[in-house]
């Protein structure tokens, strides 16, 4: 065979050049994690494509940063549509006299995109978002696994979250009554949900396979472990989502469910969104709260396995939730009587003490600050804490039936207070939203100038706090007590006196929680329009983990070589022997060692 | 505090620090696809063993009149496929002993039992006379066999994928991840199909 003309091969890479900018290495620019790596190579020549800077890099990008802000960004914008969505729902729902039967079947609509929005178009997308980013800087790694397919889900959940709420605009969704949007809306669901799930899948994936050298699994960071554990469980349970998905797309799509009777497709939702499969929502928080707490208390938490054993009980807790859950929904509701499920419950209380007590080790031998990262994440905890407590409420019916069914007569069922089927499961979910977003505003400010280069406004992120924490409780209560006066699930409602009253408690949260969440957004909007402060620290806080020993924001391949750690903390290791002995503890092979840490030494 | 450890340290000082591990991503990642996909189609399974017990509570049948499923074609499936899982493992061997000839073998004749599976599942189909838009019970049959059939579908294209990067020269047997985890994936779906003979064919 001819060889190939030099001169032809450098017009051509000429050609290539001026279309694509040449990164750090040609032989391994596009190299994705997922690919062959070179057997003399280290994990830092599998670095991907430069850092995009224009809406069409954007668009083809395998830079787990940018996937990971992109998701951020919409999940933080779906949160916020499902909040405002949600207080016109409770809104309306207050006001069901003076509403026409259009009006009463757009609040079905309203109410059943609100907490489809909340969950798979905000909430989960944001954990999703900040694994995506912050995994692979925790555990050391150059990039993402399976980074391609990350940015293919990003786009593939952002196309459903689109068609989801075009379903519900064109009157789909459970209990709308045009079939093809009814069709279109659990088309759009199971593509938000099979793309979070491949995206769990990349996550999880990282933290099994790309860890650093030394990184072991008992080492990574609880951040990176506690989305280790979420990713699993998501994984693992929301395929039984999409399965009920398929079928529920079949059966319409083939008139076997009467459009007049589609309102039944909402029980496919509910096993997601109560508690207990909801917690699953607070195995992030734990996490999170447990780094934020030992870095701005300077005392890193020190029982790092059992931090890691709780929150891995929580995650299989959570689970055998979700499938117990999502398991009865096929009976048309689900199934509190089950021992099982009322065991569960019980029990993940402990997990979440074990883990808030030992998290509070670092608080009170270290110093608490007011930082918006700080109190977010202990308020997180603390809201987390209070919704396992008062759920178990809820249970009070389901024992004494156990019981009655044990011993016949035994207990006198009548005098039973019944809260299953009521609105007090709406109290827990605004109790477990407000964790969640409390968590995440704390989480925002923490990484905020890893993830942007620049810090969130401070004023601004206690204010958020403070309204998240009001907001939710406030709604919380009027829902709880909702619950005890036996007013049913939303969008039904009395309209006596005393349900105004707490309907119009409950829209008061509502209304301070979805403004608590459009500050968030303008926090991070204004953080991103305004121009990095002069001599701003790319490192603000006395971090030890690993993503503290890269620039802020991070260069492509995260990190100048591989870092060698040899600790859960490996910058406090380096802070404890610098300048005293030789240390391998976070060497990156010579030219890595100077990596930078800002405030960090 | 500096400490001395050179006298005690058997590794010298000049030899350079090992290499991690292969990370063997694709097989990982290939794992968690498969666990993801059977709990899936498990759902589907629980959600058809329910309905159908609903159905044997109220006495009724559960095959909707005029519908049988004969055991012939499912059990001839069920072999097809044993001897596809056999042959997609045989070519894992060949591609660890460098032996492209065999493997190239092994992929043709995994990818031609899969193909006789599916069209032995499309006449199974035909025989059955299930109609999708007569009966709702049809749903769930459509719903599972389709999945499965799906699932060997994209079984099929993984290791067409492979087969090409196998003659490439991209895997040996010093790299054989991607072979292997297409052998997962079409192991898996044999699996399945385990679960669905007995749950539908067997059980009816």
């Amino acid at each position: 065979m001819a060889a190939v003309p030099q001169d032809f091969l450098r017009v051509v890479h000429s050609a290539i050049g001026a279309v694509c900018p040449p990164v750090l290495d040609p032989t391994v620019a596009r190299m994705a994690l997922t690919e062959t790596r070179p057997e003399t190579g280290a994990l830092d020549s599998t670095v991907a494509a430069a850092a995009p800077t224009t809406i069409d890099g954007v668009l083809g990008t395998g830079e787990h940063k940018t996937i990971g802000r992109v998701y951020l960004g919409g999940g933080v914008i779906g949160l916020i549509g499902a909040l405002v969505v949600g207080v016109i729902a409770v809104f309306m729902s207050n006001n069901l006299d003076n509403l026409g039967a259009d009006q009463t079947d757009m609040l079905a609509n309203l109410w059943s995109l609100g907490r489809d929005l909340a969950l798979f178009g905000g909430l989960v997308p944001i954990f999703v978002g900040l694994a995506i980013y912050l995994v692979p800087l925790q555990v050391g790694a150059p990039s993402l696994a399976f980074a391609r397919g990350a940015a293919a889900s990003l786009w593939t959940w952002m196309l459903g979250t689109g068609l989801l709420v075009l379903a519900y605009v064109l009157n789909g969704g459970p209990g709308g009554l045009r079939k093809d949007s009814v069709v279109l809306w659990a088309a759009a669901l199971a593509m938000m949900v099979g793309a979070l799930v491949w995206a769990m899948i990349c996550i999880s994936v990282t933290v099994l396979g790309a860890r650093t050298q030394g990184m072991t699994l008992e080492r990574v960071p609880l951040t990176t472990w506690a989305f280790f554990v979420f990713s699993l469980v998501g994984v693992l349970s929301l395929p039984i989502l999409m399965g009920e998905l398929l079928l529920a797309f079949l059966r319409i799509r083939f008139l076997h469910v009467p459009i007049a009777e589609s309102a039944s497709l909402t029980t496919i939702m509910d096993g997601q969104y109560l508690a207990p499969a909801v917690y699953w929502l607070g195995i992030p928080v734990l996490g999170m709260a447990v780094d934020i707490i030992g870095v701005h208390s300077e005392r890193p938490a020190i029982y790092h396995r059992s931090i890691m054993a709780a929150i891995g009980v929580f995650g299989i807790l959570t689970y055998g939730a979700d499938i117990v859950g999502l398991a009865s929904v096929r009976t048309g509701g689900v199934d509190f009587d089950n021992g099982f499920f009322v065991g569960g419950m019980i029990a993940v209380i402990v997990p979440v003490l074990v883990t808030l007590v030992l998290a509070g080790q670092s608080l009170r031998s270290g110093v608490f600050r007011l930082r918006t990262a700080l109190v977010g994440v202990l308020l997180a905890g603390l809201l987390l804490l209070l919704a396992t407590t008062v759920s178990l409420l809820g249970l009070i019916e389901p024992i004494m039936r156990l019981l009655d069914d044990a011993s016949p007569g035994s207990v006198d069922l009548s005098q039973t207070l019944i809260l299953n089927g009521t609105r007090f499961h709406e109290g827990i979910r605004a109790l477990l939203l407000g964790s969640a977003l409390l968590a995440v505003i704390g989480a925002l400010h923490h990484w905020a100038t890893k993830i942007w280069g620049r810090q969130l406004s401070e004023p601004l992120g206690l204010l958020s706090l403070l309204a998240t924490a009001g907001g939710s409780v406030v709604w919380a209560t009027g829902e709880i007590l909702a619950g005890f006066d036996d007013q049913p699930w939303l969008p039904a409602r009395s309209t006596d006196d005393f349900s105004a009253g707490l309907g119009a408690l409950g829209l008061v949260g509502a209304v301070v929680l979805a403004v608590a969440a459009v500050s968030l957004g303008v926090n991070m909007a204004i953080s991103l329009v305004s121009s990095k402060p002069a001599g701003s620290s790319s490192s603000p806080w006395s971090g030890v983990t690993l993503e503290w020993a890269t620039s802020s924001p991070p260069p492509v391949g995260n990190f100048p070589a591989p870092p060698i750690v040899a600790s859960a903390t490996p910058l406090l290791d380096e802070l404890m022997f610098d300048g005293e002995e030789p240390t391998n503890e976070i060497s990156t092979e010579g030219a890595a060692a100077s990596v930078t840490q800002g405030d960090t030494a | 505090m500096s400490t001395d450890v050179s006298s005690y340290d058997p590794i010298p000082v000049d030899v350079a620090v090992a290499e991690p591990t292969r990370p063997r991503l694709l097989l990982q990642g290939t794992s968690l696809a498969s666990a993801a996909i059977v709990m899936g189609f498990m759902g589907l399974i629980a959600v058809y063993v329910a309905e159908r017990a609903e159905f044997l509570a109220r006495e009724e049948r559960w095959l909707p009149d005029g519908v049988s499923i004969p055991l012939t074609q499912p059990n001839f499936m069920g072999l097809t496929l044993c001897l596809s899982v056999i042959t997609i493992w045989w070519t894992v061997q060949a591609v660890r002993n460098d032996d492209r000839g065999h493997a190239f073998v092994g992929y043709l004749l995994s990818l031609l039992f899969a193909f006789a599976f599916l069209a032995q599942t499309a006449y199974l189909l035909t025989l059955m006379e299930l109609q999708i838009l007569v009966e709702p019970r049809a749903v769930l049959f459509f719903a599972i066999i389709g999945l499965h059939m799906a699932l060997m579908v994209v079984a099929m294209v993984f290791a067409v994928v492979m087969l090409f990067r196998t003659l490439g020269g991209e895997y040996s047997s010093r790299n054989y991840e991607g072979v292997l985890s297409a052998a997962l994936f079409w192991t898996m779906t044999v699996a399945l199909y385990g679960v669905l003979w007995y749950a539908i064919y067997i059980t009816k």
